[in-house]
Protein backbone atom coordinates (compact mmCIF):
# COMPACT_ATOMS: atom_id res chain seq x y z
CA UNK A 1 0.00 0.00 0.00
CA UNK A 2 2.74 2.35 0.78
CA UNK A 3 4.93 1.44 -1.81
CA UNK A 4 2.22 1.91 -4.44
CA UNK A 5 1.52 5.49 -2.83
CA UNK A 6 5.33 5.80 -3.50
CA UNK A 7 5.64 4.93 -6.86
CA UNK A 8 2.83 7.36 -7.70
CA UNK A 9 4.07 9.84 -5.98
CA UNK A 10 7.52 9.18 -7.75
CA UNK A 11 5.84 9.04 -11.42
CA UNK A 12 4.10 12.60 -10.04
CA UNK A 13 7.36 14.28 -9.78
CA UNK A 14 8.52 17.11 -12.24
CA UNK A 15 12.07 16.81 -13.27
CA UNK A 16 13.48 20.57 -13.66
CA UNK A 17 16.49 20.98 -15.95
CA UNK A 18 17.34 24.14 -14.53
CA UNK A 19 20.61 26.47 -15.28
CA UNK A 20 23.14 26.66 -12.84
CA UNK A 21 22.26 30.43 -11.44
CA UNK A 22 18.52 28.75 -11.06
CA UNK A 23 20.07 26.50 -8.26
CA UNK A 24 18.66 28.54 -5.26
CA UNK A 25 15.30 30.47 -6.37
CA UNK A 26 13.67 27.33 -7.86
CA UNK A 27 13.93 24.80 -4.92
CA UNK A 28 12.32 27.58 -3.13
CA UNK A 29 9.58 28.20 -5.49
CA UNK A 30 8.76 25.05 -5.46
CA UNK A 31 10.31 22.23 -3.20
CA UNK A 32 8.15 19.49 -4.87
CA UNK A 33 9.59 19.33 -8.20
CA UNK A 34 13.19 16.96 -8.89
CA UNK A 35 15.65 19.14 -10.21
CA UNK A 36 19.03 18.85 -11.90
CA UNK A 37 21.06 22.02 -12.08
CA UNK A 38 23.85 22.98 -14.61
CA UNK A 39 25.03 25.03 -17.33
CA UNK A 40 22.09 25.41 -19.78
CA UNK A 41 24.40 24.36 -22.66
CA UNK A 42 25.25 21.14 -21.13
CA UNK A 43 21.12 20.65 -20.12
CA UNK A 44 20.01 21.02 -23.47
CA UNK A 45 22.73 18.37 -24.82
CA UNK A 46 21.07 15.95 -22.30
CA UNK A 47 18.11 16.53 -23.44
CA UNK A 48 18.87 16.39 -26.99
CA UNK A 49 20.33 12.97 -26.24
CA UNK A 50 16.72 11.67 -24.47
CA UNK A 51 17.32 13.15 -21.00
CA UNK A 52 13.66 12.45 -19.08
CA UNK A 53 13.23 16.59 -18.65
CA UNK A 54 10.09 18.21 -18.31
CA UNK A 55 11.05 21.60 -18.10
CA UNK A 56 13.68 23.17 -19.58
CA UNK A 57 14.72 26.15 -17.77
CA UNK A 58 17.83 27.83 -19.08
CA UNK A 59 19.59 30.87 -18.67
CA UNK A 60 19.25 32.19 -21.91
CA UNK A 61 16.51 31.79 -24.98
CA UNK A 62 19.54 30.13 -27.42
CA UNK A 63 19.10 26.46 -26.51
CA UNK A 64 15.29 26.40 -25.55
CA UNK A 65 15.08 28.49 -29.08
CA UNK A 66 17.50 25.24 -30.79
CA UNK A 67 15.54 22.64 -29.16
CA UNK A 68 12.40 24.59 -30.43
CA UNK A 69 13.85 24.71 -33.77
CA UNK A 70 14.00 21.10 -34.08
CA UNK A 71 10.38 20.56 -32.53
CA UNK A 72 12.08 18.98 -29.20
CA UNK A 73 10.00 20.89 -26.92
CA UNK A 74 7.20 24.25 -26.98
CA UNK A 75 7.61 27.69 -27.80
CA UNK A 76 10.00 29.32 -25.51
CA UNK A 77 8.55 31.55 -22.99
CA UNK A 78 10.76 34.52 -21.28
CA UNK A 79 10.04 34.13 -17.11
CA UNK A 80 13.28 36.21 -15.74
CA UNK A 81 15.91 38.90 -16.72
CA UNK A 82 19.14 39.50 -15.42
CA UNK A 83 22.09 41.40 -15.29
CA UNK A 84 25.59 41.01 -15.73
CA UNK A 85 27.85 42.45 -13.14
CA UNK A 86 31.74 42.51 -12.05
CA UNK A 87 32.74 41.48 -8.96
CA UNK A 88 36.20 41.34 -6.91
CA UNK A 89 37.62 39.72 -4.16
CA UNK A 90 35.99 41.79 -1.16
CA UNK A 91 40.05 42.95 -0.11
CA UNK A 92 40.00 44.08 -4.02
CA UNK A 93 44.11 42.97 -4.33
CA UNK A 94 43.99 44.21 -7.58
CA UNK A 95 42.21 48.02 -6.79
CA UNK A 96 39.72 47.36 -9.52
CA UNK A 97 37.78 50.45 -9.20
CA UNK A 98 35.65 50.64 -12.76
CA UNK A 99 35.59 48.20 -15.68
CA UNK A 100 38.49 50.34 -17.29
CA UNK A 101 40.93 49.09 -14.82
CA UNK A 102 40.71 45.47 -16.34
CA UNK A 103 43.24 46.82 -19.14
CA UNK A 104 45.97 47.13 -16.64
CA UNK A 105 48.90 44.10 -16.98
CA UNK A 106 48.51 41.41 -14.72
CA UNK A 107 44.76 41.72 -13.37
CA UNK A 108 43.86 37.89 -12.47
CA UNK A 109 40.55 38.16 -14.69
CA UNK A 110 38.06 34.95 -14.54
CA UNK A 111 35.46 34.51 -17.43
CA UNK A 112 33.21 32.08 -18.59
CA UNK A 113 34.22 30.19 -21.62
CA UNK A 114 32.79 30.64 -24.88
CA UNK A 115 29.67 29.06 -25.98
CA UNK A 116 28.70 29.45 -21.78
CA UNK A 117 26.05 32.25 -21.55
CA UNK A 118 27.94 34.33 -19.18
CA UNK A 119 30.88 33.62 -21.27
CA UNK A 120 29.07 34.69 -24.33
CA UNK A 121 27.39 37.77 -22.31
CA UNK A 122 30.48 38.85 -21.08
CA UNK A 123 32.47 39.09 -24.64
CA UNK A 124 29.28 40.96 -25.73
CA UNK A 125 29.50 43.34 -23.43
CA UNK A 126 33.67 43.99 -23.50
CA UNK A 127 32.64 44.53 -27.00
CA UNK A 128 30.22 47.32 -26.39
CA UNK A 129 32.51 49.40 -24.04
CA UNK A 130 35.64 48.67 -26.90
CA UNK A 131 37.46 46.47 -23.80
CA UNK A 132 38.07 43.56 -26.04
CA UNK A 133 41.94 43.58 -25.30
CA UNK A 134 41.00 43.13 -21.61
CA UNK A 135 40.61 39.10 -22.09
CA UNK A 136 44.21 39.15 -22.67
CA UNK A 137 44.36 39.23 -18.83
CA UNK A 138 42.20 35.92 -18.61
CA UNK A 139 44.04 33.53 -16.37
CA UNK A 140 40.49 30.93 -16.69
CA UNK A 141 37.94 30.46 -18.64
CA UNK A 142 35.04 28.48 -16.48
CA UNK A 143 32.76 25.98 -17.86
CA UNK A 144 29.97 27.71 -15.64
CA UNK A 145 29.24 30.89 -13.94
CA UNK A 146 29.14 29.39 -10.25
CA UNK A 147 33.42 28.69 -10.85
CA UNK A 148 33.50 32.10 -11.55
CA UNK A 149 31.53 32.95 -8.87
CA UNK A 150 33.98 30.63 -6.51
CA UNK A 151 37.54 31.66 -7.82
CA UNK A 152 36.15 35.34 -7.43
CA UNK A 153 34.90 34.62 -3.79
CA UNK A 154 37.95 32.52 -2.82
CA UNK A 155 40.39 35.46 -3.59
CA UNK A 156 41.92 33.67 -6.10
CA UNK A 157 40.91 35.68 -8.95
CA UNK A 158 41.15 39.70 -8.85
CA UNK A 159 38.00 40.21 -10.89
CA UNK A 160 35.58 37.79 -12.41
CA UNK A 161 32.02 38.67 -14.57
CA UNK A 162 29.01 36.98 -12.97
CA UNK A 163 25.15 37.48 -12.70
CA UNK A 164 23.96 39.55 -10.36
CA UNK A 165 21.46 36.87 -8.92
CA UNK A 166 25.01 35.15 -7.78
CA UNK A 167 26.37 38.11 -5.85
CA UNK A 168 23.50 37.97 -3.19
CA UNK A 169 25.25 34.49 -2.44
CA UNK A 170 28.17 35.31 -1.53
CA UNK A 171 28.13 39.06 -1.21
CA UNK A 172 30.17 39.23 2.18
CA UNK A 173 32.91 37.92 0.37
CA UNK A 174 32.83 40.14 -3.34
CA UNK A 175 32.00 43.60 -4.30
CA UNK A 176 30.44 44.74 -7.14
CA UNK A 177 31.76 46.89 -9.43
CA UNK A 178 28.97 49.22 -11.52
CA UNK A 179 28.87 49.11 -15.07
CA UNK A 180 27.88 51.90 -17.17
CA UNK A 181 23.97 50.46 -18.03
CA UNK A 182 24.34 50.97 -21.89
CA UNK A 183 26.76 48.40 -22.31
CA UNK A 184 24.55 45.56 -20.62
CA UNK A 185 23.57 42.77 -22.77
CA UNK A 186 20.06 41.73 -22.41
CA UNK A 187 19.99 38.58 -20.20
CA UNK A 188 16.77 36.56 -20.44
CA UNK A 189 16.05 33.22 -19.12
CA UNK A 190 13.67 31.21 -21.21
CA UNK A 191 11.64 27.82 -20.29
CA UNK A 192 10.27 25.50 -22.92
CA UNK A 193 8.36 22.19 -22.26
CA UNK A 194 10.27 19.24 -23.91
CA UNK A 195 8.45 17.67 -26.60
CA UNK A 196 9.75 14.08 -25.21
CA UNK A 197 7.88 14.43 -21.36
CA UNK A 198 5.04 12.38 -20.23
CA UNK A 199 4.03 15.11 -17.92
CA UNK A 200 3.14 17.59 -20.46
CA UNK A 201 -0.05 19.24 -18.40
CA UNK A 202 2.09 19.09 -14.86
CA UNK A 203 5.08 20.97 -16.72
CA UNK A 204 2.70 23.51 -17.99
CA UNK A 205 1.36 24.24 -14.81
CA UNK A 206 4.42 25.08 -13.21
CA UNK A 207 5.29 27.20 -16.10
CA UNK A 208 1.85 28.86 -15.65
CA UNK A 209 3.15 29.55 -11.49
CA UNK A 210 6.21 30.42 -12.61
CA UNK A 211 5.26 33.05 -14.34
CA UNK A 212 2.29 34.00 -11.86
CA UNK A 213 2.78 36.00 -8.93
CA UNK A 214 4.28 33.64 -6.98
CA UNK A 215 7.14 33.23 -9.48
CA UNK A 216 7.65 36.43 -10.37
CA UNK A 217 7.82 37.42 -6.44
CA UNK A 218 10.17 34.05 -5.82
CA UNK A 219 12.34 35.40 -8.95
CA UNK A 220 12.37 39.16 -7.64
CA UNK A 221 13.39 38.11 -4.37
CA UNK A 222 16.87 36.08 -5.67
CA UNK A 223 17.25 39.31 -7.45
CA UNK A 224 16.17 38.79 -10.92
CA UNK A 225 14.10 40.83 -13.05
CA UNK A 226 10.79 39.87 -14.41
CA UNK A 227 9.23 40.80 -17.78
CA UNK B 1 28.10 -23.07 -13.31
CA UNK B 2 30.36 -22.22 -16.04
CA UNK B 3 28.08 -20.69 -18.22
CA UNK B 4 26.82 -18.25 -15.51
CA UNK B 5 30.51 -16.97 -15.00
CA UNK B 6 30.76 -16.79 -18.83
CA UNK B 7 27.95 -14.73 -19.27
CA UNK B 8 29.48 -12.38 -16.47
CA UNK B 9 32.26 -12.16 -17.51
CA UNK B 10 30.93 -11.14 -21.46
CA UNK B 11 28.89 -8.74 -19.72
CA UNK B 12 31.55 -6.97 -17.77
CA UNK B 13 33.88 -7.17 -20.68
CA UNK B 14 31.13 -5.15 -22.57
CA UNK B 15 29.88 -2.99 -20.40
CA UNK B 16 33.41 -1.81 -20.04
CA UNK B 17 34.24 -1.94 -23.49
CA UNK B 18 31.05 -0.29 -25.10
CA UNK B 19 31.50 3.25 -24.39
CA UNK B 20 34.90 3.06 -26.06
CA UNK B 21 33.84 1.47 -28.76
CA UNK B 22 30.69 4.01 -28.97
CA UNK B 23 33.29 6.84 -29.41
CA UNK B 24 34.74 5.50 -31.81
CA UNK B 25 31.86 4.83 -33.84
CA UNK B 26 30.06 7.93 -33.61
CA UNK B 27 33.37 9.47 -35.59
CA UNK B 28 35.00 8.48 -38.42
CA UNK B 29 38.80 7.72 -37.95
CA UNK B 30 39.48 10.38 -40.48
CA UNK B 31 37.56 12.81 -38.85
CA UNK B 32 39.35 11.74 -35.24
CA UNK B 33 42.57 12.88 -36.96
CA UNK B 34 41.23 15.84 -38.79
CA UNK B 35 39.93 17.50 -35.34
CA UNK B 36 42.82 17.00 -33.33
CA UNK B 37 45.10 19.02 -35.70
CA UNK B 38 42.74 21.60 -34.80
CA UNK B 39 44.48 24.46 -32.27
CA UNK B 40 42.46 23.80 -29.53
CA UNK B 41 43.66 19.96 -29.34
CA UNK B 42 47.08 20.18 -30.12
CA UNK B 43 47.38 23.01 -27.31
CA UNK B 44 45.46 20.66 -25.06
CA UNK B 45 47.37 17.67 -26.01
CA UNK B 46 50.72 19.43 -25.58
CA UNK B 47 49.78 20.65 -22.26
CA UNK B 48 48.77 17.44 -20.75
CA UNK B 49 52.14 16.04 -22.37
CA UNK B 50 54.11 18.30 -20.86
CA UNK B 51 52.51 18.81 -17.59
CA UNK B 52 52.47 15.23 -16.95
CA UNK B 53 55.88 14.52 -17.64
CA UNK B 54 57.07 16.92 -15.44
CA UNK B 55 55.00 15.56 -12.66
CA UNK B 56 55.61 11.78 -13.34
CA UNK B 57 59.78 12.38 -13.31
CA UNK B 58 58.92 13.99 -9.67
CA UNK B 59 57.03 11.49 -9.15
CA UNK B 60 59.69 9.07 -10.03
CA UNK B 61 62.19 10.81 -8.53
CA UNK B 62 60.70 11.81 -4.99
CA UNK B 63 58.00 9.17 -4.74
CA UNK B 64 61.20 6.03 -5.29
CA UNK B 65 63.42 7.19 -2.25
CA UNK B 66 60.49 7.76 -0.28
CA UNK B 67 58.74 4.58 -1.06
CA UNK B 68 61.95 2.55 -0.40
CA UNK B 69 62.18 4.53 3.20
CA UNK B 70 58.30 3.66 3.75
CA UNK B 71 58.91 0.12 3.02
CA UNK B 72 62.23 -0.68 4.82
CA UNK B 73 61.00 0.87 7.76
CA UNK B 74 59.04 -0.08 10.82
CA UNK B 75 58.25 2.92 13.66
CA UNK B 76 55.64 4.40 15.20
CA UNK B 77 52.76 5.61 13.59
CA UNK B 78 53.64 3.72 9.89
CA UNK B 79 50.30 2.87 8.88
CA UNK B 80 49.29 6.62 9.89
CA UNK B 81 51.42 7.83 7.22
CA UNK B 82 50.62 4.73 4.90
CA UNK B 83 47.25 6.01 5.24
CA UNK B 84 47.98 9.98 4.63
CA UNK B 85 50.12 8.45 1.76
CA UNK B 86 46.97 6.82 0.03
CA UNK B 87 44.45 9.30 0.81
CA UNK B 88 44.32 11.14 -2.61
CA UNK B 89 43.38 7.75 -3.90
CA UNK B 90 39.85 7.67 -2.00
CA UNK B 91 39.16 11.32 -2.05
CA UNK B 92 37.26 12.94 -4.28
CA UNK B 93 38.98 14.99 -7.37
CA UNK B 94 36.95 17.99 -6.26
CA UNK B 95 38.37 17.55 -2.49
CA UNK B 96 41.31 16.92 -3.85
CA UNK B 97 41.06 20.54 -5.76
CA UNK B 98 39.64 22.03 -2.90
CA UNK B 99 42.56 21.23 -0.71
CA UNK B 100 45.10 22.62 -2.89
CA UNK B 101 43.81 26.07 -2.78
CA UNK B 102 43.58 25.89 0.78
CA UNK B 103 47.28 25.22 1.00
CA UNK B 104 48.57 26.75 -1.92
CA UNK B 105 45.99 28.95 -3.06
CA UNK B 106 46.82 32.83 -2.76
CA UNK B 107 44.75 32.84 1.03
CA UNK B 108 46.10 29.65 1.59
CA UNK B 109 48.04 28.14 4.34
CA UNK B 110 51.62 28.25 2.30
CA UNK B 111 50.04 30.18 -0.39
CA UNK B 112 49.89 33.59 1.58
CA UNK B 113 53.35 33.10 2.30
CA UNK B 114 54.90 32.07 -0.69
CA UNK B 115 53.25 35.41 -2.46
CA UNK B 116 55.08 37.88 -0.32
CA UNK B 117 58.06 36.13 -2.20
CA UNK B 118 55.75 36.96 -5.66
CA UNK B 119 55.21 33.49 -6.04
CA UNK B 120 51.46 32.28 -7.08
CA UNK B 121 50.75 29.04 -7.99
CA UNK B 122 47.12 29.26 -9.04
CA UNK B 123 46.02 29.62 -12.99
CA UNK B 124 49.76 28.41 -13.63
CA UNK B 125 51.07 25.12 -15.32
CA UNK B 126 53.16 24.31 -12.21
CA UNK B 127 49.50 24.18 -10.44
CA UNK B 128 48.39 21.46 -13.12
CA UNK B 129 51.76 19.79 -12.78
CA UNK B 130 50.71 20.00 -8.81
CA UNK B 131 47.10 18.63 -9.13
CA UNK B 132 48.39 15.82 -11.55
CA UNK B 133 51.31 14.39 -9.15
CA UNK B 134 48.80 15.17 -6.19
CA UNK B 135 46.24 13.01 -7.33
CA UNK B 136 48.76 10.65 -9.66
CA UNK B 137 51.55 9.51 -7.13
CA UNK B 138 49.84 7.75 -4.24
CA UNK B 139 49.33 5.30 -7.37
CA UNK B 140 52.88 4.69 -7.62
CA UNK B 141 54.16 5.45 -4.11
CA UNK B 142 51.78 2.57 -3.13
CA UNK B 143 52.55 -0.12 -5.99
CA UNK B 144 56.33 0.89 -5.12
CA UNK B 145 56.11 0.77 -1.35
CA UNK B 146 54.52 -3.21 -2.40
CA UNK B 147 57.60 -3.77 -5.40
CA UNK B 148 60.08 -2.96 -2.03
CA UNK B 149 58.72 -4.85 -0.07
CA UNK B 150 58.60 -8.39 -1.76
CA UNK B 151 62.35 -8.06 -2.36
CA UNK B 152 64.02 -10.37 -0.57
CA UNK B 153 66.10 -8.30 2.60
CA UNK B 154 68.55 -10.86 2.27
CA UNK B 155 69.71 -10.36 -1.10
CA UNK B 156 70.35 -6.55 -0.68
CA UNK B 157 72.02 -7.91 3.12
CA UNK B 158 74.09 -9.95 0.52
CA UNK B 159 75.13 -7.33 -1.46
CA UNK B 160 76.54 -5.02 1.49
CA UNK B 161 78.69 -8.21 2.89
CA UNK B 162 79.91 -8.24 -0.59
CA UNK B 163 81.27 -5.14 -0.15
CA UNK B 164 78.60 -3.16 -2.20
CA UNK B 165 77.45 0.69 -0.37
CA UNK B 166 74.37 1.50 0.38
CA UNK B 167 73.40 3.73 -3.23
CA UNK B 168 75.29 0.43 -5.31
CA UNK B 169 73.09 -1.77 -3.27
CA UNK B 170 70.12 0.37 -4.16
CA UNK B 171 70.83 0.80 -7.64
CA UNK B 172 72.24 -2.89 -9.01
CA UNK B 173 70.32 -5.18 -6.54
CA UNK B 174 66.88 -3.89 -4.95
CA UNK B 175 65.84 -1.50 -8.47
CA UNK B 176 66.24 -4.17 -10.30
CA UNK B 177 64.24 -6.01 -8.15
CA UNK B 178 61.50 -3.99 -7.70
CA UNK B 179 61.55 -3.20 -11.09
CA UNK B 180 58.27 -4.63 -12.39
CA UNK B 181 56.27 -3.03 -9.88
CA UNK B 182 57.60 0.28 -10.41
CA UNK B 183 56.83 0.33 -13.51
CA UNK B 184 53.34 -1.01 -13.26
CA UNK B 185 52.98 1.94 -10.62
CA UNK B 186 54.41 4.34 -13.05
CA UNK B 187 52.01 3.27 -15.74
CA UNK B 188 49.06 3.48 -13.51
CA UNK B 189 50.05 6.62 -12.10
CA UNK B 190 51.01 8.35 -15.78
CA UNK B 191 47.29 6.69 -16.77
CA UNK B 192 45.49 8.98 -13.19
CA UNK B 193 47.37 11.70 -14.23
CA UNK B 194 46.35 12.38 -17.59
CA UNK B 195 42.88 11.92 -17.04
CA UNK B 196 43.03 14.36 -14.08
CA UNK B 197 40.27 16.63 -14.05
CA UNK B 198 38.43 18.00 -11.21
CA UNK B 199 41.55 19.23 -8.74
CA UNK B 200 42.55 20.88 -11.96
CA UNK B 201 39.73 22.86 -12.93
CA UNK B 202 39.25 24.26 -9.15
CA UNK B 203 43.17 24.97 -8.73
CA UNK B 204 44.65 25.84 -12.06
CA UNK B 205 41.61 26.87 -13.78
CA UNK B 206 41.15 26.37 -17.73
CA UNK B 207 42.86 28.07 -20.33
CA UNK B 208 44.02 27.29 -23.69
CA UNK B 209 47.55 26.63 -24.37
CA UNK B 210 48.39 27.44 -20.08
CA UNK B 211 45.81 25.07 -18.21
CA UNK B 212 43.93 23.59 -20.62
CA UNK B 213 45.33 20.05 -20.76
CA UNK B 214 42.99 17.56 -22.68
CA UNK B 215 40.19 16.21 -19.99
CA UNK B 216 39.67 20.22 -19.49
CA UNK B 217 39.38 20.97 -23.29
CA UNK B 218 36.79 17.86 -24.14
CA UNK B 219 34.78 19.32 -21.43
CA UNK B 220 35.61 22.87 -22.88
CA UNK B 221 34.23 21.66 -26.29
CA UNK B 222 30.91 19.90 -25.03
CA UNK B 223 29.96 23.32 -23.63
CA UNK B 224 30.45 24.64 -27.37
CA UNK B 225 27.46 24.32 -30.25
CA UNK B 226 29.73 22.02 -32.93
CA UNK B 227 32.01 20.92 -30.34
CA UNK B 228 30.52 17.16 -29.29
CA UNK B 229 32.78 15.95 -32.44
CA UNK B 230 36.08 17.27 -31.37
CA UNK B 231 35.48 16.07 -27.80
CA UNK B 232 34.84 12.77 -29.38
CA UNK B 233 38.16 12.90 -31.02
CA UNK B 234 40.18 14.28 -28.25
CA UNK B 235 38.46 11.67 -26.22
CA UNK B 236 39.35 9.32 -28.66
CA UNK B 237 43.36 10.36 -28.59
CA UNK B 238 42.89 10.01 -24.35
CA UNK B 239 41.80 6.34 -25.14
CA UNK B 240 44.26 5.76 -27.75
CA UNK B 241 47.04 6.70 -25.28
CA UNK B 242 45.60 4.84 -22.75
CA UNK B 243 45.39 1.32 -24.75
CA UNK B 244 49.13 1.43 -25.75
CA UNK B 245 50.03 2.45 -22.04
CA UNK B 246 48.21 -0.64 -20.64
CA UNK B 247 49.10 -3.20 -23.67
CA UNK B 248 53.14 -1.74 -23.38
CA UNK B 249 52.50 -2.83 -19.01
CA UNK B 250 50.94 -6.25 -19.63
CA UNK B 251 53.87 -6.59 -22.46
CA UNK B 252 56.52 -4.82 -20.13
CA UNK B 253 55.34 -7.24 -17.62
CA UNK B 254 55.27 -10.35 -19.17
CA UNK B 255 58.93 -9.65 -20.43
CA UNK B 256 59.86 -8.54 -17.23
CA UNK B 257 59.33 -11.69 -15.28
CA UNK B 258 61.20 -13.94 -18.28
CA UNK B 259 63.39 -11.95 -17.95
CA UNK B 260 63.99 -11.09 -13.97
CA UNK B 261 66.59 -14.39 -13.74
CA UNK B 262 69.22 -12.21 -15.78
CA UNK B 263 68.50 -8.90 -14.20
CA UNK B 264 70.20 -9.86 -11.10
CA UNK B 265 72.82 -12.91 -12.33
CA UNK B 266 74.72 -9.76 -12.65
CA UNK B 267 75.37 -9.79 -9.54
CA UNK B 268 75.84 -13.48 -9.24
CA UNK B 269 72.65 -14.33 -7.02
CA UNK B 270 69.49 -15.62 -7.96
CA UNK B 271 65.70 -14.30 -7.37
CA UNK B 272 64.47 -17.99 -8.44
CA UNK B 273 65.58 -19.30 -5.49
Amino acid sequence: MKLTALAVLAATHLNVFGAASLAEVLPRFDRTARYQFAGSDQLAFQIGEGAPADLFVAASPKYPQELYAQRRCSKPVTFATNTVVLVVPRANPARIQSVYDLRRDGIRLVVGAKGVPIGDYTRRLLAKLGLTSVLSNVVSEEDDVKLVVAKVALGEADAGFVYRTDVRRVGNRVLRIALPAAAQPTVAYDACVPAASKRQAAARSYLRRLLGPAGRAALRRAGFGVP
Amino acid sequence: MRAVFAVCAAAAVAFLALPVVAIFLRVPPGALVAQLTEPAARDALLVSLKTNAIAQALVLGIGTPAAYVLATNRFRGRSLVLTLVELPLVLPPAVAGIGLLAAFGRLGLLGSSLSTFGISLPFTQTAVTMAVAYVASPLYIRQAIAAFEATDPNLAAASRTLGAGPFRTFFRVVLPLARGGLIAGLALSFARGLGEFGATIMFAGSLQKVTQTLPLAIYAQFNLPEGFNAALAMGGALVVFSIVLLAGLHIGLSWQRSDSNRSVSLFGLSTSS
